[in-house]
């Protein structure tokens, strides 16, 4: 066993990890970057092959190796989920995104004390933590800039300084500039996405996504070759972790990236205090690495599951966790589609960047009066492809209207016909926080490295839930009419498990006794260690994919690592 | 809804089954093009129809793999101009993912297949192979909504369920994996495969994408062969 010595280790280097890397290298520390997976190269993502990335999710951890397991109630038995939507190498899930970019609206940062001013507290579920994020939009925006431009988001500015701007998202909070690149290219179902919800006096737009529209820092636009989620990019298009801030880690020296490097452990000496971590390498060798600073950046179920590997006798309950409220509050969004297809015309929606690809913010949030509809929040509401990836085995997956049957001649000329003449709506909608949806250690299931697997307790269902899913779905379904389809059908939610986007979990605040970080994502157990990334989320903040909030709190965190915290190391407030 | 299935284009389709031939090796790709129909959406002439359980021997013995065409092909049957599982080479895309990426579902379909066949002696008095079509039909249907007695693991639902995404994976993965074969799959259903770019015009066409060559993990070679 060897070890080595750094000032800062980096434990998971995705969206978050990699934007922290570049940062505190270039400011001259020493940096170790741990990845679980692989370092892969642009080159590495040709040709595109819809079994091997989207079926059999070659990006993506395997369930056999490494196993989550779930189940709807603490009364219930889990079991392992058969497929984990989250990155496995060095660029984290950046690498197989869909690249959505969005900044979290202003009031987003303050949902329980604006909700309680508009409509009440009776109006907050009474089982729900719904809270205040400790930090504020014009606190983030100066990051939210950041990042867009630091790695590229193609879009249209809806509220520029506060001057609203027609075409753009005119719910948004205002922007201090213009988005770095201009949209993407519309594809038909766009179009006709675009078409319908102006004919219903709402405002669409073309989708904020890291995928670079034009020729951007050395990099070639997109090409609208339609394998974005689920794919690496073929040409370095998509502004993954991978051709943005790796580079510029790599071009400090301070910088080593260790691959196949599996943390069990944050170490700690007998005062408490955090010394760094244990891994075990790509042949079961067991390292340990010193380091001043111990920075967690991995998806939210390893975060929470290392903190609780960590326990010792100064953290019985698992490090960072004088609170109680590790592995609290999980949260994911639900994904609700409504589907359309026409006769008159294909639509061809396997081109162009698949996902999310033009949106609707009007039900989001709190953009729409909540008064008598029985729930909270809302939904984002886009066109784009089935399961978010356009070709045709995602579309076999997706269940066919009423009447028609899943095989046989009938589901056959149904599909040769949907196929290329389809349109996929989601409303991307928001999980409020509640304490007992949760993280801990399973006592049963355990991974290929022998430590317990990460167990999600999690149900959905819940009243406030399933009234506005309803709600979203019936207006998917009107806007499948003003599109002219003469086929618009809803289709099932999975059974409870937890969809898209898992956050919470290490939850920020304001209070060390309700929260396990500071805004920092600092720990206010241990100074020297840090947990940043989905996993710090105190609310969804509406139905937004995270990854820019995740950057942007990564790159507030490197701010007042390197202007505070080297200067003068211990708590941030 | 009403009918979403309907197929006004199939006599059109029919004729282009021939002009394919001549469209994708003779330079007459310009000509065809300008047809609202896309040649490389109709199976080349040239592709020889697979026999009935051809296709295997990786993995399924002779009576498993008799079965198994038998079912895939119920699942999507051919009809004029539009490949079934069998031709399609779906079999051999389970055979040989069974013996590979999916080996660990090994015992999964053996049990199943052993089940199946002892519902359809116990129901029909026949192994499921030799059963009509109506009546694997009936047994398919009972498979899917767990009225098929006698299943213990797999569950005669996670049975179907199983089958029908391979044999959506053998009809529309890549051909390298053995299914999908001369594109069969992707053609029918107007998927030009792994195209590298596509431009603002294409994406904004309220025709099938027509341009050729279909691209796949080895289409070069594949289109040369064709040619």
């Amino acid at each position: 066993m060897a070890i080595a010595k750094t000032d800062v280790v980096i434990v998971g280097v995705g969206a978050a990890g990699g934007i922290l890397a570049a940062e505190l290298a270039k400011s001259g520390m020493k940096v170790i970057g741990l990845e679980r997976g692989p370092r892969l190269k642009t080159a590495d993502f040709e040709p595109h092959d819809e079994l091997r990335y989207f079926q059999r999710q070659d990006l993506r951890p395997d369930p056999k190796r490494q196993p989550v397991t779930w189940r709807p109630n603490d009364k219930a038995t889990a079991h392992p989920l058969a497929s984990l939507n989250y990155g496995n190498q060095a660029g984290g899930g950046t690498v197989h995104y869909g690249t959505l970019s969005w900044r979290m609206h202003e009031d987003d940062f303050r949902v329980r004390s604006k909700t309680v001013e508009r409509y009440g507290a009776s109006a907050i579920p009474q089982d729900s933590s719904l809270t205040d994020w400790p930090v504020s939009y014009a606190e983030i925006e100066p990051f939210y800039d950041k990042a867009e431009y630091e790695l590229g988001v193609s879009g249209k500015a809806g509220n520029l300084q506060g001057r609203k701007i027609d075409g753009g998202n005119v719910f948004e909070a205002a922007r201090s500039r213009e988005y770095p690149l201009p949209p993407l290219l519309m594809d038909q179902s766009g179009t006709l996405f675009d078409e319908a919800t102006r004919k219903l006096g709402l405002h669409p737009f073309s989708s904020p996504r890291a995928i670079v529209s034009t020729t951007y820092n050395g990099r070639p636009g997109c090409t609208y070759c339609g394998f974005c989620q689920a794919f690496g990019c073929h040409v370095g298009a998509k502004s993954s972790i991978l051709v943005t801030k790796l580079p510029e880690a790599d071009a400090t020296g301070n910088f080593t990236l260790v691959t196949g490097a599996m943390v069990h452990r944050v170490n700690t000496d007998t005062s408490g205090k955090v010394t760094g971590v244990s891994y075990y390498g790509p042949g079961g060798n067991d390292e340990t690495i010193e380091a001043e600073l111990v920075i967690l950046t991995t998806f939210i179920y390893d975060n929470v599951r290392l903190l609780m590997l960590s326990k010792s006798d100064k953290h019985p309950n698992g490090l960072a966790n004088s609170s109680g409220e590790l592995g609290r509050h999980l949260m994911a969004h639900m994904m609700p589609n409504v589907f359309v297809t026409f006769d008159d015309r294909y639509v061809n929606n396997f081109m162009g960047p698949s996902a999310q690809k033009h949106t609707i913010d009007d039900f989001n949030a709190d953009n729409f009066d909540h008064g008598g509809l029985g729930f909270i929040r809302g939904a984002q509401i886009s066109i784009g492809t089935p399961n978010l990836e356009g070709g045709p085995i995602a579309a076999s997956t997706v269940a066919p209207p009423p009447g028609v049957p899943r095989w046989g001649a009938g589901y056959r000329d149904f599909f040769s016909h949907f196929y290329a003449r389809h349109g996929a709506m989601v409303g991307q909608t928001e999980n409020l926080p509640y304490p007992d949806q949760m993280i801990d250690l399973d006592p049963h299931v355990r991974d290929a490295w022998s430590l317990p697997a990460p167990r999600l307790t999690y149900d959905f269902r819940r009243p406030n839930e399933m009234k506005r899913i309803e709600f979203v779905q019936a207006k998917m379904e009107e806007i499948g009419r003003a599109m002219g389809s003469p086929h618009v059908w809803r289709t099932p939610l999975p059974p409870g498990i937890p969809g898209a986007h898992h956050e919470g979990g290490t939850r920020m605040g304001g209070d060390p006794k309700t929260s396990v970080v500071n805004r920092y994502g600092q720990s206010w157990d241990n100074p020297n260690l840090f947990v940043i990334g989905s996993s710090t989320f105190p609310t969804m903040g509406a139905g937004f994919n995270p990854t820019l909030t995740i950057q942007a709190l990564a790159y507030l965190s490197a701010d007042a690592i390197v202007n505070r915290y080297k200067k003068s190391p211990g708590a941030l407030l | 809804m009403s009918k979403p299935h309907d197929k006004p284009d199939d006599t059109r389709r029919a004729f282009l089954v021939g002009a394919a031939v001549v469209a994708t090796g003779a330079g007459l790709a310009t000509e065809a093009r300008a047809q609202d129909h896309t040649p490389h959406m109709a199976a080349p002439a040239a592709a020889q129809p697979m026999g009935p359980t051809e296709g295997h021997g990786a993995f399924f013995n002779d009576d498993d793999a008799a079965t198994m065409a038998a079912f895939t092909e119920r699942l999507w049957p051919a009809a004029p101009g539009k490949p079934g599982a069998t031709e399609a080479g779906v079999l051999n895309y389970i055979d040989l993912a069974l013996a590979g990426a999916y080996a660990d579902q090994q015992d999964f379909y053996r049990r199943g297949l052993t089940q199946l066949d002892a519902y359809c002696k116990s129901a029909h008095g026949k192994p499921f192979a030799a059963l009509d079509a109506a009546m694997q039909d009936d047994v398919i249907r009972a498979l899917e909504q767990g009225k098929a007695t006698g299943f213990v693991w797999p569950t005669a639902q996670a049975f179907f369920n199983t089958v029908r995404t391979h044999t959506m994976e053998g009809m529309f993965a890549d051909p390298v994996y053995g299914g999908n074969r001369d594109f069969a799959g992707w053609r029918q259903v107007s998927f030009p495969g792994a195209q590298p770019v596509f431009t603002a015009a294409d994406m904004q066409s309220r025709e099938a994408f027509t341009r050729a060559p279909i691209v796949g993990l080895q289409s070069r070679a594949d289109n040369t062969r064709r040619g």
